[in-house]
């Protein structure tokens, strides 16, 4: 008789594009072209919508901090992005290791 | 190039220009051979580039989606003004394919072309570094290939003797076999440089490097820090109370170790010059950990002995600081 159904038990909290480029305060038509430039990350619904994490609001304010600070061209900036993240996580990596942690067993 | 281009891009056939060109970047920017050492990564970005100027150019795609892998040997007459007209775009300019200066924006057929600031160069960074990639750059002179790196793992035996290994890289022009000799003495995290394996050059320039480094690998005995290795050393009670001497394997064959009386758990106990040796200098030291093992059922006379023991002994081994 019943219908296996599954629903999703919470809507995942997303931006729609006009959202996302009004919280982020830049032109709809800017944040295409940072996802042509693969910056930013974005899922596609099956309409073609796109949808936008809340944390990719601070993402675009490191673009473009990193673009008008220091001149960096949009282009290359998922370069630098990409090796910032890098460095912080073996930054952290190397901060939880224990300085003197006794000889490793090998 | 035998895989088919969609995949090289991880696209759908039906993706739109704005999801292509998000793919070749953000492929293009963690396979680029200045960003990942890792060897196959240059054959990988050729891939990912040479597909991305195939997609990225409206009528070659169009002649990739009819011809399939082939289309640039199907006859221009098949289809005379779409080739035409790839023709005259690839003669246009010095981008990639002329897809460099304009971009649809959205989805498809809903968004506006707009034109490109001048602060955006798309071909600076990532684009065309190797030659014969399909990719042209004009002005540029030779440019000499990037280094390659790779791990190569040995066992603490291997190190100690030096061995030899063949390693099977991949390469644009195909997997390529080498033969490498790893010198004894080599230690955990050494490079050891094979000069121009590395990416190839462009116009004509040198290769690049590629780096091997070793890996000391995990062994059920010994523990190696720089050239030192450090093993345990199992002992009766009777031995490390009366002293003994001892058979002890190390890496480059059995030694006897002289256990002084009075030995407890933990006493490191050094065998100069075991270790592993080292070409330009004095070779690392062995340490050997005591520790102190009891049978773990006593015979009778065994048990009668222990509490004879005792009965006698005044040693509090918890009063010691």
């Amino acid at each position: 008789m019943s219908t296996p159904t599954s629903y999703a038990l919470g809507r995942p909290y997303r931006l729609s594009l006009d959202s996302y480029a009004r919280l982020s305060g830049v032109h709809p038509d800017l944040v295409r072209r940072f996802l042509a430039l693969g910056l930013l990350e974005v899922t596609k619904d099956s309409r073609g919508d796109l949808w936008f994490d809340p944390t990719q609001v601070r993402a675009l304010a490191r673009i473009q901090r990193l673009h008008l600070d220091l001149r960096l061209a949009y282009s290359a900036l998922g370069l630098v992005t990409d090796l910032l993240d890098r460095v912080s996580e073996l930054e952290n990596a190397q901060r939880r290791q224990p300085r003197e942690g006794g000889p490793r067993w090998t | 190039m035998a895989r088919d281009f969609y995949d090289a891009l991880g696209v759908s056939r039906d993706a739109d220009r704005s999801d292509i060109q998000r793919a070749y970047r953000k492929l293009a920017r963690t396979h680029h051979p200045d960003v990942n050492k890792e060897p196959g990564a240059e054959e990988r970005f050729k891939e990912i580039s040479e597909a991305y100027d195939v997609l990225s150019d409206p009528e070659q795609r169009t002649r990739y989606d009819a011809f399939g892998e082939d289309f640039r040997r199907v006859s221009p007459d098949v289809d005379p003004a779409q080739y035409r007209q790839s023709r005259a775009r690839a003669g246009a300019g010095a981008g990639p394919a002329g897809g460099g200066s304009r971009w649809s924006g959205g989805s498809a057929g809903g968004g506006v072309p707009f034109d490109m600031g001048d602060d955006v160069d798309l071909e600076d960074l990532l684009g065309g570094i190797f030659g014969g990639g399909g990719r042209r750059r004009a002005g540029w002179g030779p440019i000499p290939g990037s280094d390659v790196e790779a791990e190569v793992e040995v066992s603490v035996e291997d190190a100690y003797r030096g061995t030899h290994r063949s390693l099977t890289i991949d390469a644009p022009g195909g997997p390529r076999t080498l033969e490498v000799d790893i010198p004894a003495g080599v230690v955990d995290g050494q490079r050891i440089r094979l000069r121009g394996q590395g990416s190839s050059g462009s116009g004509g320039a040198d290769a690049g490097d590629l780096y091997l480094i070793a890996r000391i690998a995990p062994h059920p005995r010994y523990r190696v820090t720089g050239r030192d290795v450090h093993t345990r050393l199992p002992l009766a009670p009777w031995e490390a109370a009366l002293g003994a001497q001892v058979r002890i394997d190390t890496p480059g064959g059995p030694a006897t170790v002289t256990v002084p009386a009075g030995t407890s758990s933990g006493r490191r106990l050094r065998l100069r010059g075991r270790g592993l040796p080292n070409p330009r200098g004095k070779p690392g030291d062995l340490y050997a950990e005591a520790q102190i093992k009891v049978p773990s059922s006593l015979s009778e006379k065994e048990e009668r002995l222990f509490e004879e023991l005792r009965s006698v002994s005044t040693f509090d081994p918890r009063s010691a600081p």
